[in-house]
């Protein structure tokens, strides 16, 4: 795909969800208060609850910058609404329009999940500058323009490895018609196994052992620990180059199912 | 340009049973059925040729013009289009070919018009010189100004669908696939619709196949039909053709003087033809072609006529007895 047309689909799809904007403003406010209450009431009463100082390696405010930051992280990562549009257009037939453009759809699909994570970064940059402030010091965090500026390759490769991940089982559509329950499924595997409801650290060892073997911490929490300055850089490198690495597999993975699933499309809606 | 040989589609379709036992029964074991949508299709469309498809819903002219756009695989058969098999996709057969959909929008609804062309300029790589000529072009055809600054889904339908016509010509395609153009559109919008279309067609020169329910789309447009039945392709051949076949027979209308003429005689009538309409005055017969002269001196000799009309059969009514199975002498 030619950089010309990826910027264009990008942009395209941005401006169209612009075009909402009290959506825009209500779904970040909205999200915002919720997260931020939930995380200060559930840690603050945890921690008091339990007398410790530290917590699988976390003080409260540590605890809470995690919690932030994985939700503005994640929000980016996951790209918004678009996760289940593959499924969708399978669904309803409107896949049948981009088989008629002379484009690779997967790649397509890409830039458009680009251009609709835009505004997230957005988003989520405007809800950090009012929710950081609001976080007290932690020893467990060191937080630097540095760390910031780390986590941002480390934020688009884990969107990358997202899409493709949730690609295979959105092509069962092919097979299943409707695969929402699949997509829900993904979400709260990717988002428990990933760290983005709770630190992998609080995890017992075996299973973060068995973790480290699979994609999911690449996800939220790898980018998470690397806004927050908990990864040096040589990890960080190494990091980057496993989550392309899984990405690339996972895009192989895709390949044969979407040509399996491509035999039985029917086109439905025309 | 479009060669079809034999070409078969068969779907398998999950086949439920009304009531709540047999939706509890297939989330265990479903029953699947095959149903044919297109058997065996063969035939051959040229350069500048408009070929209209006809038949009943669900009569396999879609899935026909999917397969031949290259959205879905066929179970069995070949075709090529402009040397190209559709469905192996082949950039350089797509960069070629365009699909109007009537009932499904394929432009980005929360957009206006000409983000989308945008959009699809890039997609199609078309140079901006030829971009620009080209969207003036069809604008102008289409006569469409500032519409193309707002969002689709805020167009009528009429608007939209000259968008869709816009957007699916920009790159200047060698095969276009209209699949029911015109549908719900006003008559207005109708005849700018099948006007623009031949006037593409008299500039551009591409092959054309054209699905249409509207009988004044397939007169107008098409001078070859494709007719298909149940998935299989029971006329190909000229509008005029299927008259003389299918339709081997007038209607003689009269308009007779009521009290100068002896009484219309039923049991002589239909040694003449068959008897559509027998009323006081009036009378509609339908008569063999070639015995048309013959019996229309006849009528005037026997009846003081006021007037006397000889008509074709409407070209719908025929078209939808062979899709029937009902015309006389169908393959």
């Amino acid at each position: 795909m030619s950089p010309s047309l990826f910027f264009h689909l990008v942009l395209l799809e941005t401006k169209k969800l612009m075009s909402y904007r009290v959506d825009f403003w209500i779904t970040m406010l909205v999200a915002l208060v919720v997260n931020l209450v939930i995380l200060w009431a559930l840690w603050q009463a945890i921690f008091a609850e339990s007398g410790k100082e530290l917590i699988g390696g976390w003080d409260l405010n540590g605890i809470l910058a995690y919690g932030v930051m994985v939700f503005l992280t994640g929000r980016i990562v996951r790209g918004g609404d678009l996760q289940m549009t593959v499924a969708t257009d399978i669904y309803d037939g409107s896949l049948s329009r981009y088989l008629l453009y002379p484009r690779h759809y997967p790649f397509v699909k890409y830039a458009q999940q680009v251009g609709n994570i835009l505004p997230d970064l957005f988003q989520s940059l405007l809800m950090g500058l009012v929710a950081i402030p609001l976080l007290g010091i932690s020893t467990t965090t060191d937080v630097s323009p540095m760390s910031l500026l780390m986590a941002i390759p480390s934020i688009l490769v884990a969107h990358l490895l997202f899409f493709l991940m949730s690609l295979t089982p959105q092509y069962i559509a092919f097979w299943a018609d409707n695969v929402w329950s699949l997509s829900v499924m993904l979400r709260f595997v990717t988002m428990l196994l990933g760290g983005a409801m709770l630190p992998l650290t609080l995890f017992p060892e075996s299973i973060q052992d068995g973790l480290r073997w699979l994609p999911f911490s690449y996800l939220f929490e790898f980018p998470t620990l690397v806004a927050l300055g908990k990864i040096g850089f040589v990890q960080w490198y190494q990091g980057i180059c496993y989550c392309l690495l899984w990405s690339l597999l996972m895009g192989l993975l895709s390949i044969p199912v979407w040509r399996r699933g491509d035999l039985r499309y029917t086109g439905v809606g025309i | 340009m479009i060669r079809v040989q034999n070409l078969r589609k068969i779907f398998k379709v999950h086949r439920k049973p009304p009531g709540f036992a047999a939706s509890v029964k297939s989330l265990f074991r479903r029953d699947w059925i095959d149903k044919v949508a297109v058997t065996g299709s063969t035939f051959e469309v040229n350069e500048g040729e408009i070929v209209g498809l006809i038949g009943a819903n669900g009569a396999g002219k879609t899935t026909l013009v999917k397969m031949l756009s290259g959205i879905i695989h066929p179970t069995a058969g070949e075709a090529e289009v402009l040397g190209h098999v559709p469905w192996k996709r082949e950039d350089a057969f797509r960069r070629q070919i365009a699909l109007i959909m009537g009932q499904k929008a394929q432009m980005w609804w929360d957009l206006p018009g000409a983000d989308c062309f945008e959009l699809l300029r890039e997609i199609y790589q078309i140079p901006p010189e030829q971009y620009r000529k080209s969207l003036a072009k069809l604008s102008e055809m289409l006569q469409i100004g500032d519409e193309m600054n707002i969002q689709i889904r805020r167009l009528s339908l009429g608007e939209r669908m000259k968008m869709e016509l816009i957007a699916a010509l920009l790159h200047s395609p060698k095969v276009v696939y209209l699949d029911e153009p015109t549908i719900g559109l006003d008559i207005t919008t109708q005849r700018a619709v099948r006007d623009f279309l031949l006037e593409y067609r008299r500039t551009n020169a591409p092959a054309m196949i054209l699905t249409s329910h509207y009988m004044e789309d397939i007169e107008r447009l098409c001078e070859r039909i494709i007719i298909i039945r149940e998935g299989e392709i029971v006329y190909d051949g000229s509008l005029k053709r299927v008259m003389r076949e299918y339709a081997p027979y007038k209607q003689l209308r009269l308009n007779v003087h009521r009290s100068s003429t002896a009484p219309l005689d039923l049991a002589s009538l239909e040694a003449m033809g068959q008897v559509i309409e027998c009323d006081p005055g009036s009378l509609c017969l339908r008569v063999d072609r070639d015995k048309v002269p013959e019996v229309a001196a006849e009528l005037l000799r026997k009846y003081s006529v006021i007037d006397l009309s000889i008509e074709d059969p409407e070209i719908g009514d025929t078209i939808e007895r062979i899709m029937a199975g009902k015309a006389d002498g169908i393959r």
